[in-house]
C-alpha cells in the first residue's frame, strides 16, 4: 500500500510534519491485530487535532481493546489539498496509511460549528460518499460526537450516527457490536448496524426521525420512524472518573502543537451557572478526579512522555477542591525533574493569582482573566459571579506580585446589553490600568482588551435569545474601539461575520444540510481560519437553500417553540433553563450546586449520577 | 563527562526540521531519564548539541549528538537507554565518552558524504567528466539573509569531484562536500549548478538526498571518523 507522499509533494507544502507520522507514542496495529479499523478524524489541520484531549483518551483506550485499532486523520491544510487533488491521493490514516473509505467506522469529532466544512472535504477527499442516504455496503459509517452533537442537525445529512455525551464506554460496546455484526455476515445490511446500534444508550441515528415543519418555518415534532429508535437520547455519563482508565502514555509529536504539554485532566463539568455557556450545561454534573489519581497520572505521563510540562485542565480549574495542595506538592515533586506545573485559566480572585504565583516561580508572562461583561448589571444578568471589587483585587494581586500584563476578555452582543454596558467594558479596562499605578507607583501596565461576539448557544438559557444582527455588532465594536484609543491598552476583537454564521449552525436544523453543501462546494473549507472564510459565500449558500440567516441567528424564540435538538438530551431539563432565561432579565443570581444547594437543573436525577468533589472532605 | 553518539534521521522523518529533530531528541532523553546537565536560569535548557544542522527532506546517517552528563554513565548504559525510547527513524549507530571542556564537536566536522538518488535516465558521463575536470564553477546560492539575496561561491571549492551510476532507470550520484568554519554548500545546489552550466534538466524537485557520513579532516586532508 503506498503510503507516502512523494518527496517533491512533501518539500513543497508547508509543515509537512503534519502528513508523515510515525511519532513517539503512535500505535500501529497489523492487519491481523486488527478486526474493526476506526479513524478518529479531527476536522482541523494537525497542530490543532493533535491538542484535543478528548482524542488522546479515546486512542488510548481504544487501541487498548483487543481486535481494535484506532488511527489518526487530520484535515490537510489548503496546500496538501491541491497536491492531493493534483495528483489523485486519497486522504488516509496516520498510522498505517489506510484510506478513510477503507475504514470500518470515522469518527469526527465536532468541537465549533465552522469546521463543518472540513468534515465534508475530509469525506470526499477519503472517498467517502458524502450523503449518508447514499452510502453503500462498502462504505464506512460516520459518526460524529463532542460538544455541537447536542445539536448535530444541520450535519445529519452526512453522518450515520452520533455518539451523544462521554465517549469513554459507549464507543467500546459501539465497537462490539460492530464486531458481531461483522461476524455474523452483515445482517441486514447498513440498516441492519443501525438498528443493533441504536440499542446501545447514547447512540443517535438521525435517519431514523423525521422532523415535521410548521408553515411558519419552526419545528412541530420530531417522530421516530423506525421501531428501534428512542423518543429521546439520553447523553452518556461517567459516573466516577476515578474509575477509569486515563491513559498513560500519549503520542508525542515532533512539531509544535498548540497545546504542547501534558494535560492532566482535573474533573468534568462546571456549576458556575454562566447563563450562555454551553460547556457549563452539557458537561455536568461536577465529577473530581482525586488527588492521588492526579499525582499518579502526572508521574506517568512524564516519564512517558518527555515533556516538561503539566497544565492542569477542566472547565474551571481553580474551583477545583484540593488545588492549593495538590499544586504545591507537584511543583515541589516535579522541580527537579524541570517539569513546570501551569492553569490555563484563572478565576478572578486574589487566591487564584497567588496560585498563578507559585506555579509559574519567577516568569512573568501575561495573566489573563474573563470578566465576560463590562457592566454590573450585565454580570448579573449572565450570572457570572463576579463584582467589580473582585476583579480590582485579582489585578492588585497580579502587580504587586510583579506582573505587568493583563489580558482580559470580553463578551458583545449580550442579552440586554446597552450601549452603556458597552462603554462599562472601557471603563474597567481603564481602572485596571489605574489600579497598576496605585499599586505600583508607576505607569506602564500592559491591558490587552478582547472582545468575541455572543453566540447564543442550545442547552442554555440564552437558548430563546435573537443574536445581535451584523450592524448592530459592528456598531458596538466600533463604539468600544473608540472608547479604548488609550495608551497601552490593546484592543482585539474578532470579525462579527462569524459569530453569525456560527449562531446559524448552533441553533440551526436539518435543512441547513443543503447550505454547507452548497458552500463546501463552492469551496468553504477551513471556515474558521479568517484567511479561508467567506461570508459571501455563506449568504449566497444559504439563500440557495432557500433559507434565511436572520431565521436561524436573529430570531427570538418563543416559550413553547419546538426547537431542533430537544430529542438529544444532556440531562438539563427545559423549565430550569428558562427560569434561568427569566432570571436573567430580573438579573438574579443562581448560586453554584457543587458545594451549596441543589438549584434544581435536573441533570443528577435524570441521569442517575452525583456532584463529586472532594472538598467537604466526601463525595457528596 | 560528555557524552557522543552517531544518530540516524532516515526516510520515516526525513521531513521534519531541524528544531523538531532537536525537540524529540531532547524528549528522548528526558524519557530515557539520562543524568543530562542543564543550564542555570529560570528557563534552563539541556546542554546537548548536534554538530551540523541538516536540510529538511534529507535523511542522514551521520548526524552527531554530544550531551553534557552531570554524573558519569556508561556510553553502552546510555545507547541502552535512550534507544528504548527514541522514535521510528532515529538509531544510535555509534557512541563514545570524552572529558567535559573537549573542543565541541560542532566545530569539528570538515567534511560530509552524500548520495543523491534521481529518476532521470539520460547519460551523465560527459557532465561528470566535465565537472570533475572544471577548474572552478562559480554559482549564486540563495542567501535571503544578504541584501543582493544571493551569495558567490565556488562549487568545486566544496566539491572536488562527483560519481554517477545508472540504476534501474535512476541516476545515483556520490560525492564529498567540504565544511568549514564558514558554512558549506546544500548538496541539492550541486544539482542546480550541473543543470546551470551543462543545460540538462536533473529533477531537483524530486532528488532522494542521504548523507552517508560526516567526518574530520586532518591537515594533510584524511578523512577520520568524528568520534576518535
Amino acid at each position: 500500500m503506498e503510503k507516502e507522499f512523494s518527496i517533491d509533494i512533501l518539500s513543497s507544502v508547508q509543515k509537512p510534519v503534519r502528513y508523515t507520522g510515525g511519532e513517539f507514542g503512535s500505535i500501529v496495529k497489523s492487519d491481523s491485530e486488527t478486526e474493526v479499523l476506526i479513524a478518529l478524524a479531527f476536522p482541523d489541520v494537525y497542530e490543532v487535532g493533535m491538542s484535543y484531549l478528548g482524542f488522546k483518551i479515546l486512542y488510548h483506550l481504544l487501541n487498548k481493546e483487543q481486535g481494535i485499532a484506532a488511527e489518526r486523520v487530520y484535515a490537510p491544510w489548503v496546500d496538501m489539498e491541491e497536491k492531493m487533488r493534483e495528483h489523485g491521493i486519497p486522504l488516509r490514516t496516520l498510522e498505517t496509511g489506510r484510506k478513510l473509505s477503507e475504514c470500518d467506522m470515522v469518527g469526527f469529532t465536532l468541537q465549533y460549528e465552522l469546521s463543518y466544512t472540513n468534515i465534508l472535504n475530509m469525506l470526499d477527499l477519503g472517498g467517502i460518499t458524502l450523503l449518508a442516504n447514499e452510502r453503500g455496503e462498502n462504505d464506512p459509517f460516520v459518526i460524529v460526537g463532542g460538544p455541537c452533537v447536542y445539536n448535530p442537525e444541520p450535519l445529519t445529512d452526512f453522518f450515520d450516527l452520533a455518539v451523544i455525551g462521554e465517549g469513554e464506554e459507549v464507543l467500546i460496546e459501539l465497537m462490539e457490536y460492530y464486531k458481531n455484526w461483522k461476524q455474523g455476515g452483515r445482517k441486514g445490511g447498513r440498516r441492519g448496524f443501525l438498528r443493533l446500534a441504536v440499542q446501545i444508550k447514547g447512540i443517535y441515528v438521525p435517519s431514523f426521525y423525521r422532523i415535521v415543519y410548521k408553515d411558519n418555518g419552526t419545528i412541530s415534532a420530531v417522530q421516530p420512524i423506525d421501531d428501534s429508535a428512542p423518543s429521546e437520547i439520553e447523553k452518556r455519563v461517567i459516573s466516577d472518573l476515578n474509575g477509569i482508565d486515563f491513559p498513560d502514555t500519549v503520542v508525542v509529536p515532533f512539531g509544535e502543537i498548540v497545546h504542547d504539554r501534558i494535560m492532566l485532566e482535573v474533573f468534568r463539568g462546571c456549576t458556575r451557572g454562566c447563563r450562555f455557556c454551553h460547556a457549563g450545561m452539557i458537561y455536568r454534573p461536577v465529577r473530581e478526579r482525586k488527588p492521588e489519581v492526579l499525582k499518579d497520572m502526572a508521574r506517568k505521563l512524564v516519564a512517558s512522555t518527555g515533556y516538561n510540562e503539566i497544565s492542569l485542565v477542566s472547565l474551571s480549574t481553580a474551583d477545583y477542591s484540593c488545588l492549593a495542595p495538590m499544586i504545591h506538592d507537584m511543583v515541589n515533586e516535579f522541580k527537579d525533574k524541570r517539569v513546570s506545573v501551569s492553569l490555563p485559566s484563572l478565576r478572578i480572585d486574589s487566591f487564584c493569582v497567588d496560585i498563578a504565583r507559585e506555579v509559574q516561580a519567577v516568569r512573568k508572562s501575561s495573566l489573563t482573566f474573563a470578566p465576560e461583561a463590562g457592566s454590573q448589571k450585565m454580570r448579573d444578568v449572565i450570572n457570572k459571579g463576579v463584582t467589580e471589587e473582585d476583579l480590582m483585587n485579582a489585578v492588585g494581586t497580579a502587580f504587586s506580585s510583579g506582573w505587568s500584563s493583563v489580558k482580559l476578555y470580553f463578551m458583545l452582543g449580550l442579552p440586554e446589553e446597552t450601549d452603556e454596558d458597552v462603554l462599562a467594558i472601557a471603563d474597567l479596562a481603564k481602572k485596571v490600568k489605574q489600579k497598576y499605578f496605585q499599586v505600583t507607583g508607576r505607569h506602564g501596565a500592559k491591558i490587552t482588551v478582547s472582545v468575541s461576539s455572543f453566540v447564543p448557544k442550545p442547552y442554555t438559557a440564552f437558548q430563546w435569545v435573537g443574536q445581535n444582527d451584523i450592524k448592530v455588532l459592528r456598531h458596538k465594536q466600533f463604539l468600544l474601539k473608540d472608547a479604548l484609543k488609550v495608551k497601552n491598552i490593546t484592543f482585539q476583537y474578532h470579525d462579527a461575520k462569524t459569530s453569525v454564521i456560527e449562531a446559524v449552525f448552533a441553533r440551526g436544523d436539518r435543512r441547513l444540510g443543503k447550505a454547507i453543501l452548497l458552500a463546501w462546494e463552492k469551496g468553504a473549507r477551513f471556515d474558521g481560519w479568517s484567511d479561508c472564510f467567506s461570508y459571501e459565500r455563506w449568504l449566497e449558500s444559504i439563500k440557495e437553500a432557500g433559507l434565511d440567516i436572520d431565521f436561524y441567528a436573529a430570531r427570538g424564540r418563543g416559550e413553547y417553540e419546538v426547537f431542533p435538538w430537544e430529542h438529544l438530551q444532556p440531562g438539563i431539563t427545559r423549565r430550569f433553563l428558562w427560569n434561568e432565561w427569566e432570571k436573567a432579565k430580573k438579573r438574579q443570581l443562581t448560586p453554584d450546586c457543587r458545594r451549596g444547594n441543589c438549584q434544581g437543573c435536573g441533570v443528577c436525577q435524570n441521569l442517575g449520577v452525583d456532584i463529586i468533589d472532594w472538598g467537604t472532605g466526601e463525595a457528596q | 563527562m560528555k557524552l557522543r553518539m552517531q544518530i540516524t534521521k532516515e526516510h520515516d522523518i526525513r521531513f521534519i526540521s531541524h528544531l523538531e529533530y532537536v525537540r524529540t531528541l531532547e524528549r528522548a532523553i528526558r524519557r530515557a531519564q539520562l543524568p543530562v546537565s542543564y543550564s542555570e536560569g529560570f528557563n534552563p535548557h539541556m546542554k546537548f548539541s548536534l554538530a551540523s544542522a541538516l536540510g529538511v527532506g534529507i535523511v542522514s546517517y551521520a548526524e552527531f549528538l554530544e550531551m553534557e552528563l552531570a554524573e558519569p554513565m556508561e556510553p553502552e548504559n546510555a545507547v541502552k537507554k535512550l534507544s528504548a525510547n527514541l522514535p521510528r527513524g532515529i538509531r544510535i549507530l555509534a557512541a563514545d565518552a570524552v572529558a567535559s571542556g573537549s573542543t565541541a564537536l560542532m566545530s569539528q566536522a570538515g567534511g560530509a558524504s552524500y548520495r543523491i538518488t534521481l529518476p532521470y535516465e539520460d547519460d551523465l558521463n560527459e557532465v561528470v567528466a566535465g565537472f570533475n575536470a572544471a577548474k572552478s564553477l562559480p554559482f549564486k546560492k540563495l542567501a535571503p539573509q544578504k541584501k543582493e539575496g544571493f551569495k558567490e561561491i565556488d562549487v568545486k571549492f566544496y566539491i572536488p569531484c562527483i560519481k554517477a551510476v545508472h540504476q534501474k532507470g535512476k541516476t545515483i550520484l556520490e560525492f564529498d562536500c567540504r565544511i568549514t568554519h564558514d558554512g558549506s554548500m546544500k548538496a541539492v545546489d550541486l544539482l542546480n549548478a550541473l543543470n546551470e552550466y551543462w543545460h540538462i534538466n536533473l529533477p531537483v524537485a524530486k532528488a532522494d538526498i542521504e548523507r552517508l557520513a560526516l567526518y574530520k579532516t586532518d591537515e594533510k586532508g584524511n578523512k577520520k571518523n568524528m568520534l576518535e
